[in-house]
C-alpha cells in the first residue's frame, strides 16, 4: 500500500493493518478521525474534504519517512478520506507497527499532528441551520504548529483550536484502537537544564551517554534509581530483577500500577523507561542475581547500584563488584531509615564484608515484608543513589571519604560515618568461605498436604498477626514466631526433622542456614514459602 | 562515670523505644557500653552482627570511651 494516500470511498483499516503486519514487530498503533457533530457551538450535519492532492501526497509521504526515522518504527501508512462523509463516519486512519508500543504509539501520533498541521486539506462543514463554510489546515497550524511544545492533547480530526485541551474532554471521538492513551510525540531528550551546570556541560553529557549501569533490583529502590538515570541519558541500562510485581509492591513502587501486577517486574520497568527516555538502551534480566549469573552481568557494566531487599542479595554484589574491580552504589533501608554505601576498587575502600564480616542473615533484621515501609524512605535512599552513581559518571565525587551514610526520615537527620577497609577481608578473594553442606536447604513442594505427608514436622515461624488471616483447615500447628527466636524468647528443638514454614521463604531459609550452622543437620526451609504453594 | 551520648538505629530503635538517649556510664568500651544497653533494653542481636561508631567513624568494640563521646550502635538493614 501506498503509505500515504486519499480515498474516495469509506476507509478499511482492516486490510490496511495486515500490509503493516510484520514478523519483527511486537505492536501496532492506530488513529482514527471521525465526523463529529459540532464544531465552536455549531451543529454539524456532515463534511466534505477537498485535496490538493499531488501537493498532499508529497507532504504526506515526507510525514510517514519522517515518523519512521525519528522513531525507528518498521511500517507506517495513513489514509485520508476525501469527499462527503456523514457524522461518524472515518475521515482520518493512521496505523504504525513497530518492535515496541511506545515507538508505535508516539509514531502514530506524531503522524496525525502533522497531517492536521502540515498537509493541504480543505473541510467543508455543512451546519444543520443550512449554512456551510470552508476551513483547511492552515487554522490549525496557528494553534499548534510546533507539536514539541504543545501540551498532550487528542483533539479530533478537523477541529483544532487553541483549546484543545479543553475540547478533548467533552467529546470523545478520537479512537485509538490499541490503548486509549498515547504518549506526547518523543522529540531527541533535552539535557539542557543538567547540561547548563558547568561541572556537567556538553562533556559531562557525553560522559552519561557513554556509560553503562547494572541496577540489581527494581523494587522501592531501584525504581527512582532507574527513573533519574534513564532521565538523566545513561546511555545503558541493565536492570535484574527475577520478581513479579504484587499489589503490596505499588505503595513504594510507582513505575508500576495494578495492571501491572504478576508481570515480570524487570521486563514492566525496562518498558517503563524506554517510554521515559526511548534514546536509552534498556536491557531486562528478568531473573534473580544468583553466583552463576552475577559475574557475567557486572562484567558488561561500568557501575552496579544495588537496590534488592535481601542480604544474601547485597553480599553476592559485593563480592562481585571488589572481584570485577567496579564501583558500586548500595542502600538499604529500614522503616523509617536508610544507608547509603558507595564502594569504589581503591585500595583504602570498604566493601560491603568490611563493615558486616559476619555477613547477617535475611529476616533477622527486617526486610519490608515484616517490618513495614513508607514509600518515600526507600525513594529519597533510591535518589541518593541515583545522585552518587550521576556524581561517579561525572567525576564530581572526587573528595569524598569512604563512608556509612545513614539518613533518618523521621527527624531527617543524616550521618556520615567514616568507614575503612577491613585489613582482614580478603579483597583479593571476596566471599564466604566455602561451605560443605551435603543436604539442600530448601524443598519444594506444591500443596500443604504433600509437606505434612512429607515426615517432616511443619513449622511456621511468622508473627501472630500474619497468620491471623490463614484459612481455617490450612494452620499449622507448630507455632514459632522469628521474633521470639531472635530475642531469646524462645528456643527452637533442637531434636527432630523439621520443614520451616514462612510467608515468601526468605526467613526460614535464614532460620535454616542459622541452625545448620548450629550443626543441626535434619532442616529445611520451605522453598517460596506459602505463596508458593497451590491450595 | 562519663556521660555518653548514644543513638540507635533500626531494630535497636524499635527496642529501646527511641532513636536517642544520653547515658551516664562507668563502660570503659564500646563492647562494655553495647552489653550494659542490651541489658536494659533486652537487645537480642549479638553484638558480632552489629557496628559500632564513635564520633562519627566506625569503631572497634574495644575502643575506649570518654566523657562526650557520639556513639553509634548500627545493625546492617536490607529492606529495599
Amino acid at each position: 500500500m501506498d503509505v500515504f494516500s486519499f480515498s474516495r470511498g469509506p476507509l478499511e483499516p482492516a486490510r490496511w493493518r495486515e500490509a503493516l503486519a510484520d514478523p519483527s514487530c511486537g505492536g501496532y498503533a492506530s488513529f482514527e478521525g471521525w465526523v463529529r457533530d459540532h464544531n465552536e457551538g455549531r451543529r454539524v450535519r456532515r463534511l466534505e474534504y477537498e485535496a490538493f492532492e499531488a501537493l498532499a501526497i508529497k507532504e504526506g509521504e515526507r510525514i510517514v519517512a519522517e515518523a519512521i526515522g525519528r522513531f525507528g518504527v518498521t511500517r507506517a501508512a495513513c489514509v485520508h478520506r476525501v469527499g462527503d462523509l456523514a457524522l461518524g463516519e472515518l475521515a482520518v486512519w493512521v496505523g504504525v507497527s513497530a518492535a515496541h508500543r511506545a515507538e508505535a504509539f508516539a509514531a502514530c501520533r506524531y503522524i496525525i499532528d502533522e497531517v492536521k498541521h502540515r498537509v493541504p486539506i480543505w473541510e467543508k462543514e455543512h451546519y444543520t441551520d443550512g449554512d456551510s463554510g470552508w476551513v483547511n489546515c492552515e487554522r490549525c497550524a496557528a494553534a499548534a504548529h510546533d507539536h514539541d511544545h504543545e501540551p498532550a492533547h487528542a483533539d479530533e480530526h478537523g477541529h483544532a483550536h487553541p483549546d484543545v485541551a479543553a475540547d478533548r474532554r467533552g467529546h470523545g471521538h478520537q479512537h485509538h484502537s490499541s490503548a486509549p492513551a498515547v504518549p506526547a510525540p518523543v522529540s531527541p531528550a533535552d539535557y539542557s537544564r543538567q547540561i547548563a551546570l558547568p561541572e556537567v556541560g556538553a562533556a559531562g553529557q557525553a560522559k552519561l551517554a557513554a556509560a553503562s549501569v547494572l541496577v540489581v533490583g527494581a523494587g522501592g529502590l531501584g525504581v527512582p534509581v532507574l527513573q533519574y538515570l534513564a532521565a538523566a541519558g545513561v546511555g545503558r541500562l541493565g536492570i535484574v530483577d527475577g520478581d513479579l510485581i504484587e499489589a503490596s509492591n505499588l505503595h513504594r513502587q510507582p513505575l508500576y500500577g495494578p495492571a501491572d501486577i504478576g508481570r515480570a517486574k524487570a521486563q514492566i520497568a525496562a518498558d517503563r523507561l524506554h517510554g521515559l527516555n526511548p534514546g536509552v538502551r534498556v536491557e531486562a534480566h528478568p531473573t534473580h542475581a544468583t553466583a552463576e549469573n552475577i559475574d557475567a552481568l557486572v562484567a558488561k557494566h561500568d557501575l552496579v547500584v544495588e537496590c534488592t531487599d535481601n542480604f544474601r542479595a547485597k553480599f553476592l554484589v559485593s563480592d562481585a563488584v571488589v572481584r570485577a574491580m567496579k564501583p558500586a552504589v548500595f542502600a538499604s533501608v529500614h522503616q523509617y531509615e536508610g544507608q547509603l554505601q558507595v564502594y569504589r576498587p581503591l585500595p583504602h575502600w570498604p566493601c560491603l564484608r568490611c563493615l558486616w564480616p559476619d555477613a547477617p542473615r535475611d529476616g533477622m533484621v527486617g526486610n519490608c515484608a515484616e517490618a513495614g515501609v513508607l514509600g518515600p524512605v526507600p525513594a529519597t535512599l533510591g535518589a541518593l543513589q541515583a545522585m552518587a552513581v550521576l556524581k561517579r559518571l561525572l567525576g564530581l565525587d572526587g573528595g569524598e571519604a569512604p563512608s556509612l551514610v545513614t539518613v533518618d526520615l523521621l527527624t531527617l537527620g543524616t550521618r556520615r560515618l567514616i568507614a575503612r577497609r577491613d585489613p582482614g577481608c580478603d579483597h583479593e578473594n571476596p566471599g564466604p568461605a566455602a561451605t560443605v553442606d551435603e543436604a539442600p536447604l530448601e524443598l519444594e513442594f506444591t500443596t500443604l498436604a504433600e509437606a505434612f505427608e512429607s515426615g517432616l514436622e511443619l513449622v511456621d515461624v511468622r508473627e501472630s498477626w500474619e497468620r491471623a488471616h490463614d484459612p481455617p483447615g490450612l494452620q499449622i500447628p507448630t507455632h514459632l514466631p522469628l521474633s521470639e527466636l531472635v530475642h531469646g524468647h524462645s528456643e527452637f528443638p533442637a531434636a527432630g526433622r523439621y520443614l520451616i514454614i514462612c510467608a515468601h521463604g526468605v526467613r526460614s531459609l535464614s532460620l535454616t542456614e542459622h541452625l545448620r550452622a548450629l550443626g543441626q543437620s535434619d532442616v529445611y526451609s520451605l522453598r517460596g514459602g506459602l505463596a508458593a504453594l497451590r491450595g | 562515670m562519663n556521660d555518653i551520648e548514644v543513638q540507635y538505629f533500626a531494630v535497636l530503635r524499635e527496642r529501646a523505644g527511641t532513636a536517642r538517649e544520653t547515658v551516664s556510664t562507668a563502660a570503659a568500651t564500646a563492647a562494655e557500653l553495647y552489653d550494659e544497653l542490651a541489658a536494659r533494653h533486652e537487645f537480642g542481636l549479638p553484638r558480632a552482627m552489629l557496628r559500632v561508631a564513635v564520633n562519627d567513624e566506625f569503631a572497634d568494640w574495644s575502643r575506649p570511651l570518654a566523657a562526650g563521646d557520639r556513639v553509634v550502635f548500627i545493625p546492617p538493614v536490607a529492606g529495599g
